[in-house]
């Protein structure tokens, strides 16, 4: 049985390069190409490879985010970084001992890594964007329709919501079911996010005003969004002091 | 001995243009390090005093005693002063800074004397004409003495805070200089990802594989060379087009490249990779980053004397991560177009809510 390999760069030649390489090894298979983040994402969610060859430095989304997000789905790849030169990832690959291939990649060394290639677990992940200098914040929130993976930017979203079991995400131009803890999320984006409410967290640059409603509630005001939430006694003071230095 | 606070005086009109700018050289007399060595420097020179004046040793403990408790006292008065006045004096110049430090030790000097003199005055026990001998007796003698020592003291010890000040700066500006010397070269990411390139391109497309080959060895040809060299302002624009080619094989159509040059004088002297690393500052920030295409602009004119390049790239919405390298590399690009031209050069750069613009003026110069 071959091992299914997943190519991601955002350059096609670097691309047919471990194209080329791979074919010449038996018992591995390219399955895919993807030229950004998102496609890797996408891709490895309908074809389920068995390790992906991530470039750290690629548009929309980079590399080690896009592990980060890969290590969320059920059949997760393991992950082989590769990059041109980059030496802060470089010293955290090898302080947390994850598989990484500098381009050019040589041949033996391409069937080194590709015998030895590990799923990355989440602490490892989170390690890795501390080491590597990079915020360990995700710019994106990965949701998924069936067989479709979502990407929202950070940016756009309004407001998380806590349902039962889900959480609604409410951005820009839709909402989506995302399923992680609130309270990772609170933690995650503190800088962005404030909680109003023991089941909702909004997004600062969002917020509008706040307001008293006559029964004596408070809520909030989110720009392009119809309905006020409601803010709860509990939250109420340390709300509107941020509000009034963020607005 | 007294030639050195003159001396010092001597030194500073010269730097007094630049001083504007500078913290202060004045230590920080908070610290205890420096408390240290005020103490050590008023022990010294109490020994040094003492035995300038004793004939015998016999009443030599007694008086370097009473020397180093008036010295070692009012230093660390001088101290307390300085350090309390830290953050006012930190606001003048150089010489203004050590006038006041001067003005402050003299008033500290004389207001102790003054004090020390008056207590023994007023604490001789009645009936005694003359105090004790741990006061001083002649109170004009006492208050100049210390006046003058004090000052040789203090100008010496500005004199040699200064100087070391200045020679930590000569280091750390010889340390910047070398850094930036070797940011002026082109990245290593450009270069292994170009290898990686060449690497792929040797099989399917030996004839690219050699060109880019050709390609890569003119620039670092160019950025191996002396970094303040002028060259032609044609020899600049043909580097920076090869450096296009090896980017352009590289991200292929992602990049766009629209060249708008009028009637530049092909022959004028521009340092050597000045537009080149503008072009791959724009690549590297702008187009990059992009999932689709990114169009850089370089535009070239003439004007009167001066010529005008600005190259100018998308802002992406999202920055790579991790990469604050731009700003060395034009500051390295402005200090030398000013080492080349002085001040008639000029860097600019402009940011609008989608654009990232650098521009450059240089005289013509043939």
């Amino acid at each position: 049985m071959t091992t299914r390999v997943l190519i991601a760069d955002d350059e096609a030649l670097a691309r047919s390069r471990l194209r080329r390489l791979l074919d010449e090894l038996a018992e591995y298979e390219v399955i895919g190409e993807a030229a950004s983040g998102s496609e890797a994402l996408q891709i490895s969610l309908t074809e389920s490879p068995d390790i992906i060859l991530l470039d750290i430095r690629m548009p929309d989304m980079d590399g080690i985010e896009t592990a980060r997000h890969l290590s969320a789905l059920d059949k997760s790849p393991a992950v082989i970084f590769t990059t041109a030169f980059d030496s802060y990832a470089i010293d955290a690959f090898d302080s947390h001992a994850i598989g990484y291939l500098l381009k050019p990649v040589r041949r033996e060394k391409l069937e080194r890594a590709l015998e030895f290639a590990a799923r990355l677990v989440r602490p490892q992940i989170e390690a890795l964007a501390n080491d590597s200098e990079r915020p360990a914040t995700r710019s994106n929130i990965c949701a998924r329709r069936g067989e479709d993976l979502h990407l929202i930017p950070i940016e756009e979203i309004l407001y998380f919501q806590a349902d039962q079991k889900y959480i609604t995400v409410r951005y820009l131009h839709g909402e989506d079911l995302i399923d992680e803890p609130l309270k990772e999320l609170a933690l995650e984006f503190a800088d962005r996010f404030i909680r109003i409410h023991r089941n909702t967290l909004v997004a600062l640059i969002w917020v509008e005003r706040m307001e008293k409603t006559p029964c004596g509630q408070y809520q909030i005001w989110l720009r392009d969004c119809a309905e006020p939430l409601p803010v709860s006694r509990r939250h109420v003071t340390a709300v509107k002091a941020c509000v009034k230095k963020c607005i | 001995m007294t030639r050195q606070p003159d001396n010092r005086t001597n030194d500073k009109p010269g730097d007094a243009g630049d001083s504007a700018r500078l913290p202060t050289y004045l230590p920080n007399f908070c610290s205890s390090a420096i408390v240290f060595v005020v103490v050590l420097i008023a022990v010294l020179t109490s020994i040094a005093l003492t035995l300038a004046r004793q004939t015998e040793w016999s009443s030599f403990f007694s008086d370097l005693a009473k020397t180093s408790l008036l010295l070692v006292w009012t230093s660390l008065a001088i101290t307390t002063t300085l350090c309390v006045l830290r953050s006012w004096l930190n606001r003048f110049s150089v010489a203004g800074a050590s006038i006041l430090t001067f003005a402050a030790v003299i008033i500290v000097i004389t207001t102790v004397s003054e004090v020390i003199y008056w207590l023994g005055m007023t604490y001789s026990p009645p009936g005694m004409p003359v105090p004790n001998t741990w006061f001083p007796q002649h109170h004009w003698y006492f208050l100049s003495s210390n006046i003058v020592v004090g000052a040789i003291m203090t100008g010496l010890a500005l004199r040699y805070f200064y100087v070391s000040h200045q020679r930590q700066r000569n280091v750390e500006s010889e340390a910047r200089t070398r850094i930036h010397a070797l940011q002026a070269r082109i990245r290593p990411h450009f270069l292994f990802n170009s290898m990686n390139t060449i690497a792929e391109l040797t099989r399917t497309n030996p004839k690219a594989a050699e060109t880019a080959v050709e390609n890569l060895s003119d620039l670092f040809r160019a950025s191996l060379a002396d970094s303040s060299k002028l060259v032609s302002l044609a020899q600049e624009l043909e580097i920076t087009r090869v450096y296009q080619n090896m980017e352009q094989q590289r991200l292929g159509e992602r990049l766009v490249v629209k060249w708008q040059l009028n009637e530049l004088p092909q022959q004028a002297r521009i340092p050597s990779l000045t537009l080149q690393p503008l072009l791959e500052n724009a690549i590297y920030h702008g187009v990059e980053p992009l999932p689709d295409v990114g169009v850089v602009e370089i535009e070239g004119r003439r004007k009167g004397n001066m010529i005008y390049l600005s190259v100018r790239n998308p802002l992406p919405i999202r920055k790579f991560k991790s990469e604050a390298g731009n700003q060395i590399a034009l500051e390295n690009i402005r200090e030398r177009l000013e080492l080349a031209f002085g001040s008639s050069a000029s860097l600019s750069r402009a940011i609008d809510q989608t654009h990232f613009q650098v521009s450059i003026a240089f005289p013509i110069k043939k």
